[in-house]
């Protein structure tokens, strides 16, 4: 009840606030002479900013949080169990796991859009939908993709676990981590609305002069994708403010576990380039609805412009989405294979390697986009040198798991297949980097092949890592292994099925976001098709063991990993302030085989308290 | 340097309940069997390199992305097959039997000159792929032309605008004659002659690519790009359709049919298709 009050009466609200901007705009227009008052796009901006001010307010903003402003006392709504996912609630884990069940049912959503575009091109030809069905289609698919990918991990396993595992008791700034979740549902409203007007035409890349020319979906998009970057970089600060000040004592950058450092190296990157995004698109939108000229050549605008701003923020948002994936993957692996991190100290240094050159190497992407001839050098260099960094964090991985004991749970095969799949994520990234192999292959299938496996291979099966590992924390159940194996495996050979067999489509001559393809590509993209709905199908197991788990599964012990990290030294789910007292640490997290070491102790070891006295002492 | 390696070693060897030398003969056991599986991965990947991957070879430069391309899977594929190698060996032989771990693995904690070693050897290949095939690729496109935006030589025997709309495109030779889809039909160039294009667009960003040459480069409004080609063999798009030039930029709606047929003919039976063309009262 409580739920469906809070949510149904945001949604009214934001309506409300919805419609009041269409007409306080329309309004402005009538005044100032416009012949149609309700036909623009800037109608459908101003509804939106009121609809998302409305939304949150109703949502438990204005109770926990505005009525401060006009010297009114806050008050927070009590929802009792799981009806508290669904108020402003301000507690990390809930946060944590709102962000994660939002992104997994938009990976879902998105994969079954995927999997609509692979029955199309089956074959070639149009047999099912339309050429403009397809692109709003791509587009839909891309964007959602990219959402997921950027929020699914930081959003959901970073902060359920960074303040668990450096011992504080929440995020420094609550109440913005709770916006930061509650701006994703008009996000989410507002891509969905995409179709009813047209549809989103220009891909997610949304390049002018086609973006400022396109339908009117456009400005969805527009609106949508800033109010997503504003949720990136606000999350970025929390992150970083609290990594830096909430550190339990003792806790030195030295024995910061890996996970922490990927993501503080992430929140700088999705604090310093965002705005990229957001600006380009904001460029687009005044083009589109205050007659500006940014992109527009014949009034002196440049189309290029927009690609660099573009990708000045797109590039580094693949290491916003990678690097965390990588964090994820070496933390179970080391848990996982019983040993210390390998090399801890280059893998962190691998980390600020790519925060370091992450900022001087977008215009890779735009090999083939015509900028002047001076630009490919530099960019080429600087794209090879971020190999570099990255092989160290091959080097921590495999170094970690030789002469292991490596127990093989399903968070470790996910983290294993991170660097399987990377692997060759990585390798055909070299053949784009370099200017004389992208000419052909760039804007082809192998492109689309590459960063499949670079993102999905690299950060999704992370996030599935990541998810398997904490589950039994979050939920206080354990899932079934059984089936989770299955799941594992199946998407494992479906994945790479379908995407190193994309490969080849893309060097032969098939050029990407298409509808349809010469009829010498057949058989490469039925075999594609028919993966791909392999890898597709294998998420269902994964939904059944997830339900059913949290329902019904046996209950958890507080560390069933026996890892030594923080957050499995209290009781799984873990108390409210996380911690029955501050916990000290006294070592490094990852210091199995070394007698008598220990990570962090409880000082005044409450008898009640789960883990009492040292907590993950070295076997 | 040399004292932490024989530490680490050393660490490795205790961890083991056995004899010191005993662990570490094991341990050389290990790396030698999880060797040969990694040679016999790239043994198999390296096929990879003969299979032919590619769409017709119809100019120099594609001849010339062949060859990269093949060498590139050289280097990369053994990259890739010694991460396969290490994790499905570890996977094999280093997982535990038992429901829970009983025991920790040796305290290596990667001191010394492995990462070091590791780090010179990552570099040294990066290095080397920055430079050739990249940099020493790039100078022989660009033809040393830093100001300008394209590929190739920017003096050809043959030049032909080409402008990128929505959804076609339209071509116009040197004596002026165009061709497009509603006068000519395809696009006929001779053989082993270098033709440039240059490109523009009236409306969006398209691309213009032609598989068989594997060349691109966008079409953008209000700049002119350029790519030069020099065909080495006679095909058209009827018989083989890497022979098209073909939009790589999506440009909206009928993005995916943007597409145009090639033919490429000899140099004589080129300036005869062109006068013929200009005869049919164009």
């Amino acid at each position: 009840m409580h739920a469906l009050k809070s949510v149904a009466g945001a949604a009214g609200l934001g309506m409300i606030g919805f419609y009041l901007g269409l007409g306080f705009v329309a309004v402005l227009r009538a005044m100032l002479g416009y012949p149609d008052a309700w036909g623009g796009e800037i109608n459908i901006v101003g509804g939106y900013v009121l609809g998302v001010i409305g939304w949150l307010m109703g949502i438990g903003m204005w109770g926990t949080w505005s009525r401060e402003w006009f010297g009114l006392k806050t008050y927070q709504r009590q929802a009792p169990g799981w009806q508290r996912y669904f108020t402003f609630n301000t507690d990390h884990k809930v946060i944590g796991i709102q962000y994660l069940v939002t992104f997994v049912v938009v990976f879902l959503l998105a994969g079954t859009i995927a999997l609509g575009m692979r029955l199309e091109l089956a074959s070639s030809g149009m047999q099912f939908i339309s050429h403009s069905q397809y692109n709003g289609a791509m587009g839909l698919h891309g964007i959602l993709m990219i959402a997921v990918a950027v929020a699914s991990v930081i959003g959901g396993t970073g902060n359920y676990a960074v303040p668990l595992m450096i011992g504080a008791d929440d995020m420094a700034f609550p109440r913005l981590n709770a916006l930061t979740f509650w701006l994703i549902p008009p996000v989410a409203v507002a891509l969905l609305a995409t179709p009813f007007l047209g549809g989103i035409e220009t891909g997610w890349t949304a390049y002018p002069p086609l973006s400022t020319t396109t339908n009117s979906s456009q400005i969805l998009f527009d609106l949508a994708i800033i109010t997503f970057g504003l949720t990136s970089i606000l999350g970025g600060l929390n992150f970083l403010i609290t990594i830096i000040f909430m550190r339990a004592p003792g806790m030195t950058w030295g024995r910061l576990p890996i996970f922490v450092w990927s993501m503080f190296v992430t929140s700088w990157l999705a604090l310093l380039y965002t705005q990229g995004f957001a600006v380009a698109l904001l460029m687009i939108m005044l083009d589109r609805v205050a007659g500006m000229a940014f992109f527009n050549a014949e009034a002196g605008g440049d189309p290029l412009l927009y690609q660099h701003v573009f990708w000045f923020y797109s590039h580094p948002a693949v290491y916003i989405m990678v690097i965390p994936g990588f964090g994820i993957a070496l933390e179970v692996i080391s848990h996982f294979s019983r040993k210390p991190l390998f090399a801890y100290r280059y893998a962190v240094g691998a980390f600020l390697g790519i925060l370091g050159l992450s900022g001087v190497v977008w215009a890779h992407h735009m090999f083939t986009s015509g900028m002047p001839n001076y630009l490919h050098g530099p960019f080429l260099v600087a794209t090879e040198l971020i190999s570099i960094p990255t092989g160290l964090v091959f080097l921590s991985a495999l170094g970690t798991i030789w002469m292991g004991k490596l127990w093989l749970q399903t968070p470790m095969l996910f983290a294993m297949a991170v660097i399987f799949n990377f692997a060759c994520g990585g390798v055909t990234g070299i053949f784009l980097a370099d200017v004389p192999t992208d000419i052909h292959l760039h804007d082809t299938y192998f492109v689309v092949a590459h960063f499949h496996y670079t993102i999905v291979g690299g950060e999704i099966f992370a996030l599935f890592a990541g998810i398997y590992y904490w589950f039994p924390k979050m939920t206080g159940r354990m899932y079934n292994e059984t089936l989770a194996k299955l799941h594992f495996w199946w998407m494992f050979i479906g994945f790479n099925l379908t995407f190193f067999t994309m490969h080849l489509p893309g060097v032969k001559g098939m050029n990407r976001r298409v509808a349809d393809f010469p009829e010498s590509l057949d058989n490469l993209n039925m075999l594609v098709s028919i993966s791909g709905w392999l890898l597709g199908l294998s998420f269902l197991v994964f939904i059944y063991n997830m339900i059913n788990a949290w329902i019904r599964g046996p209950v958890a012990e507080s560390n069933p990993w026996r890892a030594r990290t923080l957050e499995w030294q209290v009781s799984s789910p873990p108390p409210h302030e996380n911690f029955p007292e501050q916990p000290v640490i006294k070592g490094h997290p990852y210091d199995y085989g070394v007698p008598g070491s220990v990570h962090g102790v409880f000082p005044n070891a409450i008898a009640s308290a789960p883990a009492a006295g040292t907590a993950g002492g070295g076997q | 340097m040399r004292t932490a390696a024989a530490a680490e070693w050393g660490a490795t060897a205790r961890s083991f309940s056995l004899a010191g030398q005993g662990a570490q003969v094991l341990h050389v056991r290990h790396l030698i069997t999880a060797g040969l599986l990694w040679v016999v991965l790239t043994a198999v990947g390296e096929l990879l390199v003969i299979a032919d991957l590619y769409p017709t070879v119809g100019s120099h430069e594609a001849q010339d992305f062949d060859d990269i391309f093949r060498f590139l899977l050289l280097l990369g594929v053994p990259v890739m097959t010694f991460v396969f190698a290490v994790l499905i060996y570890a996977g094999l032989q280093f997982r535990i039997r038992t429901a829970v771990p009983a025991e920790d693995g040796p305290a290596m904690r990667g001191h010394g000159w492995f990462p070091r070693a590791w780090l010179a050897v990552t570099g040294c290949l990066a290095i080397f792929v920055m430079i050739y095939p990249g940099l020493t690729g790039l100078a022989e496109l660009q033809q040393g032309d830093r100001g300008a935006s394209g590929w190739g030589d920017q003096d050809a025997e043959v030049i032909i605008k080409a402008s990128a709309f929505k959804w076609q495109w339209l071509f116009e030779y040197p004596d002026g004659t165009q061709v497009s889809v509603a006068a000519g039909k395809e696009l006929v160039l001779p053989n082993e002659t270098s033709i440039k294009f240059e490109i523009n667009a009236i409306d969006v960003v398209h691309s213009l690519w032609i598989p068989a040459f594997r060349m691109k480069i966008d079409a953008i409004p209000g700049r002119t790009t350029y790519v030069t080609v020099k065909p080495n063999k006679l095909g058209d798009y009827a018989s083989d359709q890497a022979y098209r030039v073909q939009c790589a930029e999506l440009c909206g709606l009928d993005h995916a049919a943007m597409m145009f047929p090639i033919r490429v003919v000899e140099p004589g039976e080129f300036q005869s298709w062109l006068a013929s063309l200009n005869q049919g009262g164009n």
